[in-house]
């Protein structure tokens, strides 16, 4: 009977401290997983950001070099395919974030190419509209980098807490399952170079 | 003592890791902590003195953090990268409001460009738009900095910026402005006058805030430097008196009507700003 007893309680002990660790470990993994989300919504908003330039910028750069029309039409193409591909939070794999990477990337070197042309227009390089869209442009890059890190950082110390053992077993549990990385810059990823 | 270890400890323990993850090191943050940190040497004590203390001052009236960081090098860098690097490790700004602001200025060599750049946080980003700070670099401190008049061209920077951080003029009046800066008042003679005042009353030896090696307390201040350093502030400062002492910056450092500077608030950065180079 007594032996019963003290069976009961270390079977109570037990349960109660494996709820315990099952709790903490689950609640951390969700904290991460909306940091994670967190900076994916941040990413969008930067990119979205450079989207939202582009239309002024276009029109500005018609204004003094209308007979570049390819270049122009490119960037405007590229941009309305990377707004196209949205990339809800909740739904992050590794293809869709390349088909994202992607549109955004050839966007990024339209937008290069179309900022290169300038170069031979004097006096679109002297209007103050252009030069303050140029340098709201350079600031947005650099806005991308910044995000982009942000959410590879994010992303990376979700994925070591997810599939470290033992918090694995918590994390295939309840279905966490590893984010996926921005890749390192690619000939098409690069930011445009903006010269001064 | 104990607290000290651990937090050096600490430094310790994210120097080692920033080593692994990142190719190059940003300066580690300053201890004490302070605004102006002239790692490249282009500034005299006495202008390092003058802009700390304006940048102290404008930090305790309106809690915006404005750093002042001037390298040598840009340590395998991009100058837009170590600002904000710098912004964000040092948590300039407060936590709350991500309210930092980053000048970093890497002054020209016989080898290299002069560099410069201008980093907001998160919560300036609206005030200090990247067209404006493009045009404080292009305008204000470019033409001094290409003359080696580093002091002359952050000053003219700082009269520009102080006013438009804590929200008294807007860019579109500056950028309507002409070259000669912004509203030269009467409000801002007036202003320089109480400088001046403060500052001889401040300077009768009233010397407890110098703790730690620290640029503070007034007794090699200049009425020149007064001058400056009222001309920075002038244009900031709508609402003074009563704003003093509010809150939590650094408790018990206000010696003459000036506090030191109390530390980092933990401000995040985003990679918005300007920068220029010559």
């Amino acid at each position: 009977m007594k032996k019963g007893l003290v069976v009961l309680l270390v079977v109570a002990a037990v349960a109660i401290g494996l709820f315990g660790w099952f709790k903490s470990n689950y609640n951390n993994m969700v904290k991460m997983d909306e940091g994670v989300q967190a900076a994916w919504s941040q990413v969008e908003n930067v990119y979205q950001r450079r989207a939202d330039l582009i239309p002024n910028l276009v029109a500005t750069v018609k204004g003094y070099a209308a007979h570049e029309q390819q270049t122009l039409e490119g960037v405007v193409s590229a941009r309305s395919k990377a707004t196209q591909i949205t990339l809800d939070a909740e739904n992050l794999i590794p293809e869709k974030l390349a088909e994202y990477q992607k549109a955004q990337g050839e966007l990024g070197a339209a937008l290069g190419k179309l900022l290169a042309i300038t170069e031979n227009y004097p006096e679109l390089k002297a209007n103050e509209n252009f030069l303050s869209l140029q340098s709201q442009l350079e600031g947005t890059e650099n806005r991308i980098a910044v995000e982009r890190k942000k959410f590879n950082e994010a992303a990376r110390s979700y994925n070591t807490e997810i599939r470290q053992f033992p918090k694995n077993i918590v994390a295939n549990l309840f279905g966490f399952e590893k984010k996926p990385y921005f890749e390192a810059a690619e000939g098409a990823e690069q930011a445009p170079v903006v010269a001064f | 003592m104990k607290f000290r270890l651990v937090s050096r400890l600490y430094q310790l323990v994210l120097l080692l890791l920033m080593a692994g993850s990142a190719l190059a090191q940003v300066p580690a943050r300053p201890q004490p902590q302070r605004l102006v940190n002239d790692l490249s040497g282009i500034f005299s004590s006495r202008q390092v003195q003058v802009l700390e203390r304006a940048l102290a001052d404008f930090a305790d009236s309106t809690s915006n953090q404005i750093v002042v960081v001037t390298v040598p090098e840009l340590y395998g860098y991009d100058k837009a990268e170590l600002s904000y690097e710098i912004g964000q490790q040092w948590g300039v700004g407060q936590k709350e409001f991500d309210n930092g602001l980053v000048i970093l200025i890497k002054p020209k060599t016989a080898t290299s460009n002069g560099e410069v750049f201008i980093a907001t946080g998160y919560g300036l980003e609206g005030a200090v738009t990247d067209a404006f700070a493009k045009k404080v670099i292009e305008r204000e401190m470019i033409p001094h900095f290409r003359q080696d008049d580093y002091y002359g061209g952050t000053v003219a920077a700082l009269k520009v910026l102080l006013p438009v951080i804590s929200g008294e003029i807007s860019t579109d009046k500056y950028a309507a402005s002409t070259d000669d800066g912004v509203l030269p008042s009467l409000l801002f003679l007036a202003f320089i006058g109480f400088v001046v005042f403060v500052l001889i009353i401040s300077s009768g030896g009233n010397n407890q805030n110098m703790g730690g090696g620290n640029h503070r307390g007034g007794k090699d201040f200049t009425a020149a430097d007064a001058f400056i350093l009222g001309s920075i502030l002038g244009n900031s400062h709508g609402r003074r008196g009563g704003s003093y002492g509010g809150g939590s910056f650094g408790g018990g450092s206000f010696g003459g009507g000036f506090g030191g500077f109390g530390g980092f608030g933990g401000g995040s950065f985003g990679g918005g700003g300007a920068g220029g180079s010559w």
